[in-house]
């Protein structure tokens, strides 16, 4: 397990290097420059490439870009905050995205799980049929568009919270956009635990935990979840990353000054160091999750854990 | 347990399924929110007064980019810049120049030197007082190549502050700019020429001071918080962080004109979902807020709807060198004359924007007799109006000169909505008024649009410009040969030679002759159809009945609160 993981981590940080050189020249390739304003002339647009280093070899620039990271400087902005070095523009916003985030996916894979289980339970009734619409709702409709609905119905009609996000009640209006995000991740959940936990219940395994007299609770959640939790964590891993990060639209829809609101100013006005730096975070997030969920899997299936010791 | 456990897996359900229907309604429910519009934001006023507040809550579309006066060059910015900071000049509510932190000036009779004195009671609210070296050193920091300063060139090319323009280029010392600190209140500004609006420049936030020892005393992190900034205008900083969506401000009390201050404070609200900001504004959550051309029709019955002008001019560049067809002044005369500019602005965008048939458009500069530039936009009718008999005429002449009839032409357009729409309709109509013409429209990215344009990579192009300031220059600067914003590389000696007459020449002194010059100048630029003008940009605005005073400018500033009342 140790040699695994090792080489997982090792494999790992190849990727983030290898993301990070795709990063550079993608956004190289990225139409115009930071700097194409029609208020610029060409004088000024030249003082400030070289000011920011932009007029040297693009390899000079990656390698200057590294270095400055291993120090833990991940450079300053151009446009969206002129000259802000990005590490405390991530600094605030990071926590924000990661609890909204938190708080979404914790929703969604609770009230998932329920639906879920619910609906391979009562299959072919209308507990079934209920949990189906709901999922394929949630999964078909984008995030943004129980943003608007929510915020109008909820915020708008009823007043019950806020529409927009405020420092002064960071609970209460966190709320609506927790569950427009939590929408995907609970349908997604809902669908899969339930094709899993049908799998599994018919199985043989099962029938002989039945027949061995196991009932109830102890049937369902020791016998049944455990073993179709593992193909939910697959799904789950990567939407946990997708929210912690932050919805892009969703955090635009509700002004919160997250990360993700921060990337779609970014990408639009060319802000190269803000758009790889968030790009890079995401990765590393998203590399280590999967990472831990490796690891998980080895804790809930012993399974998977004997035949990678055994390797 | 399991019942219990289907209950609740019920109850979400229902939850949910009330959720998603909700939202099945909403789009189509933008006329019931218009309708609950009034009940709506009646009971917030009753709210409000009985809280009393009189707080203005004012929507942005985009953060601010940035504080320091120096570096900023987006109008949010500059607004809230503004909010905090005097200049030697402010705006007044018709946009003239009036004495802020400068109780008095003179101006020597050549027109090159001007002498401001600082007012005794202006201080910064760490207790120091304003000094001329404030001003000094601001300046320095606007011109020193050190900082890149996008806006410097309103200290060199339009100020023209002596050596400005050496210092930009590292040819000189920022030392040896043509501003000097007397003494503590004094401040003496040398131009290499006489500038006829040299005062209204006072007011541009480039031209604000700094505390040279704050400044230093913050290291890199002047401007980015409360603490790292000072305030010596109506308004003080209390919250705010690099790219905030919400930051505020209150009432400075030891302002010198703290009297006539009535707000209690300012709180800024970044929301960038138009839905969210009219919903927020008819919540009572927002006193005035900015709307998209859809909410227009939704809300243009309201008392509490305001069209503002923001000065934009939004025209269509002909790439002039590149492309032999648009070479020819008959086409372009054609093309112009087949635009139905009224069409553009009532049947598309709605929004109050302003037909434009001149070069500079209406409603920014005003004459020595005080008189709009562009008040009279039919004076050049014959070569800028709407009229498919003459564009046609034009366009046979145009098709004999080149022996050819049929035409194509690609038209680069910003991916935003307004632009968009606006670009699809150009097509249509000089397609229709003008047979065998074809324009394929190439949407991108604006920092792309903007790159192809500088570059010449373009056939037609849908651009816009600004005024940095109150005079008509500010556009026709544009036309002359090598102006890099002159994108369709047009040259023409009489025209460079006016505009040269009017910058830098003896018309400087005389402000009736450079007046009836840029006239001249401007009927050139028109004759030829060196661009498409197209029309002039307004902003849809909601302010609440609550509130007066705001005072609004196309130019500089674009929305100034220190005058503005909110009742409760």
């Amino acid at each position: 397990m140790k040699k695994y993981t090792l080489k997982r981590i090792l494999t790992s940080l190849f990727t983030l290097l290898a993301i990070l050189l795709v990063l550079f020249i993608l956004m190289k390739l990225m139409p115009g420059s930071p700097f194409n304003d029609e208020k610029l002339s060409e004088e000024m647009r030249a003082a400030l490439y070289a000011k920011y280093g932009l007029d040297q070899p693009i390899v000079v620039q990656f390698f200057k870009y590294v270095g400055g990271m291993l120090r833990g400087d991940l450079g300053v902005s151009y446009n969206i905050s002129k000259n802000t070095p990005i590490s405390q523009l991530i600094q605030t916003r990071l926590p924000i995205s990661i609890r909204i985030g938190g708080m979404a996916v914790t929703l969604g894979a609770v009230v998932g799980l329920i639906l879920g289980i619910v609906a391979a339970l009562k299959r072919d009734t209308v507990w079934d049929t209920c949990a189906t619409i709901i999922s394929v709702i949630g999964v078909s409709v984008p995030s943004y568009v129980f943003a608007l609905g929510l915020s109008y119905f909820f915020g708008f009609k009823l007043k019950w919270f806020p529409m927009l996000f405020s420092a002064k009640a960071i609970t209460q209006s966190s709320v609506l956009p927790s569950i427009s995000l939590s929408m995907f991740t609970m349908a997604s959940i809902a669908r899969f635990t339930r094709s899993e936990m049908l799998e599994v219940l018919d199985s043989d395994y099962m029938l002989l935990a039945e027949s061995k007299g196991i009932s109830g609770a102890s049937l369902i959640f020791r016998h049944a979840l455990r073993n179709a939790l593992i193909p939910i964590i697959t799904v789950l891993a990567p939407l946990i990353v997708d929210l912690m990060t932050g919805s892009l639209v969703v955090e635009k829809i509700f002004a919160i000054p997250g990360v993700g609101s921060l990337l779609v100013n970014a990408i639009q006005s060319n802000d190269y160091n803000v758009v790889i730096s968030l790009s890079f975070i995401y990765s590393a997030m998203y590399i280590g999750i999967m990472l831990v969920v490796d690891i998980l899997y080895g804790i809930i299936d012993p399974r998977i854990r004997l035949a990678k010791e055994g390797n | 347990m399991k019942n219990a456990k289907s209950l609740l897996a019920f109850g979400m359900a229902t939850a949910m399924a009330l959720a998603a229907t909700g939202c099945g309604g909403s789009a189509s429910s933008a006329s019931s929110a218009a309708e609950s519009t009034s009940s709506a934001s009646q009971a917030t006023e009753a709210e409000s007064a009985s809280a009393g507040s009189g707080t203005l809550n004012i929507m942005l579309e985009t953060p601010v980019e940035s504080l320091d006066p120096q570096l900023a060059t987006d109008g949010t910015s500059f607004e809230v810049i503004a909010d905090y900071t005097d200049g030697l000049m402010q705006m007044d509510a018709d946009g003239a120049a009036v004495p802020a932190c400068a109780e008095s000036y003179e101006v020597s009779e050549d027109g090159t030197t001007y002498t401001f004195h600082i007012r005794e009671d202006a201080v910064w609210s760490n207790g120091d007082p304003v000094t001329a070296n404030d001003f000094v050193f601001a300046w320095q920091r606007a011109v020193d190549p050190a900082n890149a300063s996008e806006y410097s060139y309103m200290l060199s090319d339009i100020g023209q502050i002596v050596n400005a323009a050496e210092i930009i280029a590292g040819e000189k010392d920022v030392s040896e700019l043509g501003v000097t600190a007397v003494d503590d209140k004094t401040l003496e500004v040398q131009l290499n020429v006489p500038v006829s609006y040299f005062l209204s420049l006072m007011y541009f936030p480039t031209y604000y001071p700094v505390n040279q020892a704050f400044f230093e005393s913050c290291g890199d992190t002047f401007a980015t918080s409360p603490e790292t900034t000072l305030s010596n205008g109506a308004f003080v900083l209390t919250s705010y962080e690099p790219a905030a969506t919400a930051f505020e401000l209150v009432k400075n009390e030891d302002y010198y004109d703290a009297d006539k201050v009535q707000l209690a404070g300012l709180n800024y609200q970044v929301i960038q979902d138009s839905q969210q900001a009219l919903m927020s504004y008819q919540n009572g959550d927002l006193d005035t807020t900015l709307l998209n051309g859809e909410q227009v029709d939704q809300v243009k019955d309201d008392p509490e709807f305001t069209s503002v002008g923001a000065g934009y001019l939004w025209y269509i560049s002909p790439n002039i060198k590149e492309v032999p067809e648009l070479a020819n002044l008959n086409l372009r005369l054609a093309m112009t004359f087949a635009l139905d500019r009224d069409s553009i602005c009532n049947d598309v965008l709605k929004d109050g924007c302003a037909p434009t048939y001149t070069a500079v458009p209406p409603e920014f500069a005003a004459g020595p007799d005080g008189s709009d530039f562009s008040a009279d936009q039919t004076m050049f009718a014959d070569a800028c109006a709407y009229d498919p008999d003459k564009a046609l005429e034009y366009y046979e002449a145009a098709k004999t000169e080149l022996s050819q009839d049929t035409f194509t032409f690609d038209m680069v357009v910003d991916a935003d909505d307004a632009p968009q729409k606006v670009a699809q309709v150009v097509k249509e109509q000089l397609e229709t008024t003008l047979p065998g013409m074809t324009i394929n429209l190439t949407i991108e990215p604006k920092k792309q649009r903007v790159e192809d344009m500088q570059n010449g990579n373009f056939q037609l192009g849908l651009t816009r410009w600004g005024p940095d300031y109150a005079d008509p220059m500010t556009y026709l600067g544009m036309w002359v040969t090598d102006n890099s914003n002159n994108y369709g590389v047009w040259s023409n000696a009489d025209y460079d030679a006016i505009i040269a007459e009017c910058t830098t020449g003896d018309l400087c002194t005389d402000p009736e002759g450079r007046w009836s010059a840029l006239y001249d100048a401007e009927k050139i630029v028109m004759d030829e159809a060196v661009i498409f003008p197209l029309y002039t940009q307004c902003n849809a605005e909601m302010v609440s009945s609550a509130v007066s005073g705001i005072e609004f400018h196309p130019v500089a500033l674009n929305r100034v609160y220190k005058n503005a009342v909110k009742a409760g």
